[in-house]
């Protein structure tokens, strides 16, 4: 008896192990897979144009290059138009690794929302993916070919997510957080524009600081850009500038911060430890210029409400060290952390402060409120949120507070 | 001399390894979709009515030593002890129903990249009926290893979570108000009661000294974590918190590292989802036990058979009524869950209180 229970309880467990790895997850051969690393869309004849750029793993004996192709798809939704990607290419969109999306200036116009809660909605695509807007066609900043990388998505990637000790000049958003700003009681949301640089003409521009990269960055793209062609050797030297960031309200564009804007606004909501601070001032017998970079910035922001207005306290702490500067001081050495001229830290302050103002006056003027003024109000100040909430954007008066230190 | 087929660190570690893991998956956005904020209010709402329920419960152990089933025979006889067991022979199958076909939605949406076949979730419903086969000291002995998995699965993820949070998110406190909070916590009714488990304990487990501390204990530690999942859930999503529909999956995959190594989260999720089948299991298992007292079936595989089938066609044939079945439970059987996991365990304690009288007399 017992022996036969034994007999069952193997049976039934094999059974049991076949049924569960049967289907092995519903995987389907690699090869048949696209692993889509980027998606750009776009607007065109009031369809959905979706590109997406495939990651294609080759097999060799030599070392690995990436390589890519891309596919359009269209449709009347999001969901459509990848679908139609699929069908015209034989391949399973496989959009679980796909960490950028691109949005077309085309539809800056329109609620920019039903494209991205399609990727917010889905468990296919992770949330987490980053979301730029191109400054023109998403399709074409997609194809642009740059030095930095056979894949211009991987290109991209590399100026938003940048290592601690870069400067914080880029105001990344992912999917998840550009929707809950769509859906929460300010309706608004933001993202980089992702601005094509022409390499060539950045390089006549340019001063010798900057071509010393651009010259070690035309050497890597010799070795490794097989894809821009023999007879065109100026094309396909595109950089990527994101240092601009776009403002949404209601998931319709209506303003753009600049490159200070941007910085300041990284301040107030991004650790931006490792950033540096240009400053230029009039010296005793020159302009001075400094380059300072942040060691350390505490930033706390208040907002307080009551019968007389709403006030919103921004305190930026920040302690840096020079890390160059032009001053006529020549036996200073860069390695020493000394301290900070006094006027070097009064300039610094002002800007800072005109910056952090600045973020304030585009908010009213686009009436976007990236600041989250509104929520503050709900959370902290919800005794008098209905009586302000409309107008809660002309009503807050900042009172900025920055305070630059060095070693003292 | 009676045996006990519980030991009080079992009980211990059940609250442990199940208070916590059948509420991590839809539950959260559900109540969001209502308290919004407050969803952790209306949440420990029902862990406190659990809490408070397993309390009294307790008062009854401390007074005598009679199981449920001896109990209810005393009080009301066997005619009567078998329709109050027939009514939770039913609550724990409706129970079983919502969260096995969560776990189903979640496996096939986190775990597959593409159409399951039929009949991949059949492996559940073999577990299911083979430990409803087995006397109840083999849920004790599940509870004194799948503790840790649930443990360290929590663990894992909330790490990963907590630096993504938003605290302030869950401010103001209560600005959804008391009807939309306790609406919250009425339509959440089938996730919680865990203190109709615990009926079917008392008198299964020697109760000693400071036992019923220690076991309150545990439970305190499951409310909490709850209540801080919740908090930390809303933080993450705040806005679009209540359409996050399987927060498990999504809650821990914004932290940088997970962007630099990959979904190495997903050891913590597999880890709650190990738990969660046993979790699963135990209200297959009680309402079996309670079948098979009603109809006092001459096979025991009788009973496990008829609930674990009644589940898996329900679960294959009512997929597509999924929507509706989801409204029906949460409106409507809300109720009764509320009554038969809290309302009468609470009545227990006066049919103990009767039992001394009559003793004394």
């Amino acid at each position: 008896m017992k022996k036969h229970r034994i007999l069952w309880i193997i049976i039934l467990f094999a059974f049991a192990t076949v049924l569960f790895f049967s289907n092995d997850f519903g995987l389907i051969d690699v090869e048949k897979e696209a692993i889509i690393t980027a998606v750009a869309i776009d607007n065109e004849d009031g369809k959905y144009s979706v590109t997406v750029q495939i990651a294609v793993p080759e097999a060799t004996s030599t070392s690995a290059q990436n390589t890519k192709t891309q596919i359009t798809g269209k449709g009347d939704t999001i969901g459509g138009a990848i679908k139609n990607t699929g069908d015209v290419s034989g391949w399973f969109p496989q959009l679980a690794f796909c960490n950028l999306i691109i949005i077309g200036n085309s539809l800056c116009s329109t609620d920019i929302i039903k494209v991205l809660d399609f990727f917010a909605k889905t468990l296919r695509v992770q949330d987490s993916a980053q979301i730029v807007l191109a400054d023109n066609s998403a399709r074409e900043l997609l194809e642009k070919t740059t030095p930095l990388d056979n894949i211009s998505s991987f290109a991209i990637q590399k100026i938003l997510f940048k290592n601690p000790g870069f400067d914080t000049d880029v105001a990344t958003n992912d999917i998840k957080t550009f929707c809950a700003g769509y859906y929460d009681l300010s309706g608004s949301s933001f993202m980089p524009i992702v601005k094509v640089l022409d390499f060539n003409a950045k390089q006549e521009n340019s001063n010798g600081s900057s071509s010393q990269g651009q010259q070690g960055s035309n050497g890597q793209q010799s070795s490794s850009d097989g894809s821009s062609g023999g007879g065109s050797e100026d094309k396909g030297k595109n950089f990527f500038d994101a240092s601009t960031t776009a403002l949404f309200l209601k998931g319709i564009k209506v303003g753009e911060l600049n490159e200070a804007q941007t910085h300041a606004f990284n301040f107030l909501w991004r650790n931006v430890k490792g950033t540096t601070l240009s400053v230029n001032y009039s010296g005793a017998n020159e302009i001075e210029r400094y380059l300072l970079k942040v060691l350390r910035c505490n930033t706390k922001t208040k907002l307080k409400a009551d019968d007389k207005g709403i006030k919103m306290k921004v305190e930026v702490d920040i302690y840096c060290k020079i890390a160059d500067h032009n001053s006529g001081d020549h036996n200073a050495n860069l390695s020493n952390n000394k301290p900070l001229p006094n006027d070097l830290i009064e300039q610094t302050e002002n800007i800072l402060k005109n910056n952090f103002n600045d973020l304030f006056k585009v908010s009213k003027q686009t009436n976007c409120d990236f600041l989250q003024i509104r929520q503050r109000l709900y959370r902290f100040g919800h005794k008098y949120y209905e009586r302000y909430q409309k107008d809660c954007l002309d009503l807050v008066k900042p009172e900025i507070s920055v305070r630059i230190s060095g070693q003292k | 001399m009676k045996t006990y087929q519980l030991k009080t660190r079992q009980i211990c570690f059940f609250f442990l390894a199940f208070t916590v893991v059948n509420k991590l998956f839809t539950l959260p956005s559900l109540t969001t979709s209502l308290a919004k904020e407050d969803l952790w209010i209306s949440s420990l709402i029902n862990l406190t009515l659990d809490f408070l329920t397993i309390f009294a419960l307790l008062i009854v152990c401390k007074r005598q030593n009679l199981s449920f089933l001896e109990l209810l025979e005393k009080s009301f006889g066997k005619m009567g002890a078998k329709i109050v067991i027939f009514l939770y022979a039913l609550y724990f199958l409706l129970k079983a129903y919502m969260p096995i076909n969560e776990q189903k939605s979640f496996v096939e949406l986190a775990l597959y990249i593409n159409l399951t076949t039929d009949i991949y979730f059949l492996p559940f419903f073999a577990l299911a009926f083979f430990l409803a086969l087995k006397p109840l000291k083999t849920i004790g002995r599940i509870s004194d290893i799948v503790w840790l998995f649930t443990v360290i699965g929590l663990t894992l993820l909330i790490t990963l979570s907590i630096s993504n949070t938003d605290f302030y998110a869950v401010l103001p406190i209560g600005a959804s108000g008391v009807k939309k909070i306790f609406s919250a916590s009425y339509v959440g009714a089938n996730w919680y009661g865990e203190g109709a488990y615990f009926l079917f304990f008392i008198g299964n487990f020697k109760f000693g000294k400071k036992d019923g501390a220690k076991i309150l204990s545990c439970y305190a530690v499951g409310v909490f974590i709850v209540t801080a999942f919740m908090i930390i859930f809303y933080g993450v999503f705040t806005s679009i918190a209540f359409r996050q529909s399987f927060a498990l999956t999504e809650i821990a995959k914004y932290t940088t590292v997970i962007n630099n190594i990959g979904r190495f989260d997903y050891v913590g999720i597999l880890m709650l989802l190990f738990s969660n089948v046993f979790a699963l299991s135990i209200p297959v298992f009680f309402s079996a036990k309670c079948l098979d007292y009603v109809f006092n079936f001459n096979k025991k595989w009788i009973a496990p058979l008829i609930v674990t089938a009644i589940l898996l066609l329900t679960t294959m044939y009512l997929n597509e009524f999924y929507a509706t079945l989801q409204k029906v439970f949460s409106l409507y059987l809300s109720a009764f869950f509320l009554i038969m996991a809290n309302v009468l365990p609470l009545i227990t304690l006066f049919f103990s209180r009767k039992e001394k009288k009559n003793e004394k007399a």
